[in-house]
């Protein structure tokens, strides 16, 4: 048994089969609140600690994931270039939105754990939290914020989005699907445009797309904003 | 050399038609990262090379379709199974459990407030403008 716990590949097998399985339990039942990520990754932290597994060890072990990151990030310019030639006509629009919620979404953040007196680093850690996944972990290792954490919120934002955010969007009468898109994938990033897209494919280009240009304008804009809390 | 299997007769011919797609297209992204890395270490630019990467290949693809033929087998797939990649570093969030509890009122209220913030702002003012702007143009 011990020979199979510990073999090299022990922890990607766990991996992948507890994300299979999750995202099975998804397929079936759709219960909104358990995405299959969130399913998945508890099931492996609760392996993990039944087992005795150490983190590094399992983190060694799904290395091959974790490089996949850098080419995930490189394929996001293919929604982009889909979603490109209605972005363009509307590309006042577009940027105008983009740099007034990407200013509010950080003035909210940075003000709220402001208001706690919650220590810089964490304030950093928090930052980058709207930005599709693989960018936020590249942002929080440039300013200097714990990477696991930051995924967590990130994860929460995505969820946050894909439960809540059409309906939200209802409630202010937000009925313009691009906008809705938009709306969803700038703060939810990709779980958010995997929800958006099943409300149609116009919302989910534009979620995508939205997505895309936040992760390029929060890569830019962040780096300087956490240099003001000694990032 | 052996017959060529199916599925590479049917792909244009060209470069990479030997192994899947998926391979040839994988190995195109991490050229694309590797040039990102390059570029950021030659002029130090403040981001990190993956990204510079996703702004090679938009301006790369918008002229160049049959790159973005070669990249969409190993892209798509990527990009509908991400959240995959993020289960490791959840895992992880167990050895930060203890500082999270400790400030865990105000990371719901920031992360919560900046949502919903966001989420209203961008729906809103994004509606309004393209409403504006087809009123203009007609």
């Amino acid at each position: 048994m011990n020979a199979v716990v510990h073999a090299p590949v022990f922890g990607l097998a766990l991996t992948l089969l507890a994300y299979l399985g999750a995202g099975e339990l998804h397929r079936r039942w759709r219960p909104a609140l358990l995405a299959p990520v969130l399913v998945a990754t508890a099931v492996v932290a609760v392996a993990l600690e039944v087992l005795g597994i150490g983190y590094d060890e399992y983190l060694a072990s799904v290395s091959i994931l974790t490089l996949l990151l850098g080419p995930a990030t490189v394929a996001l310019a293919l929604p982009l270039l889909r979603a490109g030639r209605a972005l363009l006509a509307s590309r006042v629009a577009v940027l105008v939105t983009l740099l007034v919620t990407g200013f509010v979404s950080v003035t909210v953040t940075v003000g709220a754990l402001e208001l706690f007196g919650v220590a810089d680093d964490l304030v950093r850690t928090a930052l980058p939290r709207s930005v599709t996944t693989p960018v936020a972990l590249t942002v929080a290792g440039t300013i200097g914020a714990g990477a696991t954490l930051t995924v967590v919120l990130t994860l929460v934002s995505g969820v946050l989005g894909a439960v809540a955010g059409p309906a939200l969007l209802t409630l202010v009468r937000v009925t313009d699907l691009r906008a809705r898109g938009f709306a969803i994938g700038m703060t939810s990033h990709g779980i958010g445009t995997s929800r958006a897209l099943a409300e149609s494919e116009v919302a989910g280009g534009w979620s995508s797309a939205a997505m895309v240009l936040n992760a390029l304008a929060m890569t830019i804009a962040l780096p300087l904003v956490a240099r003001a809390f000694g990032g | 050399m052996s017959a060529a299997p199916p599925e590479a007769a049917r792909r244009p011919g060209g470069w990479g038609a030997h192994v899947p797609a998926v391979l040839a297209g994988l190995g195109v992204l991490l050229l694309l990262q590797l040039l990102g890395t390059l570029l950021v270490a030659l002029l130090h630019l403040p981001v990190p090379g993956a990204v510079v990467g996703l702004v090679l290949l938009v301006a790369l693809g918008v002229r160049h379709r049959g790159l973005v033929r070669r990249v969409e087998p190993a892209g798509d797939p990527l990009l509908r199974h991400l959240q995959l990649l993020f289960v490791p570093p959840g895992v992880g969030v167990v050895t930060e459990a203890s500082r999270l509890a400790d400030a865990a009122g105000p990371l719901a209220l920031a992360v919560g407030g900046s949502f919903a913030a966001g989420l209203v702002v961008a729906g809103l003012l994004l509606q309004a403008l393209l409403r504006r702007g087809r009123a203009g143009s007609r």
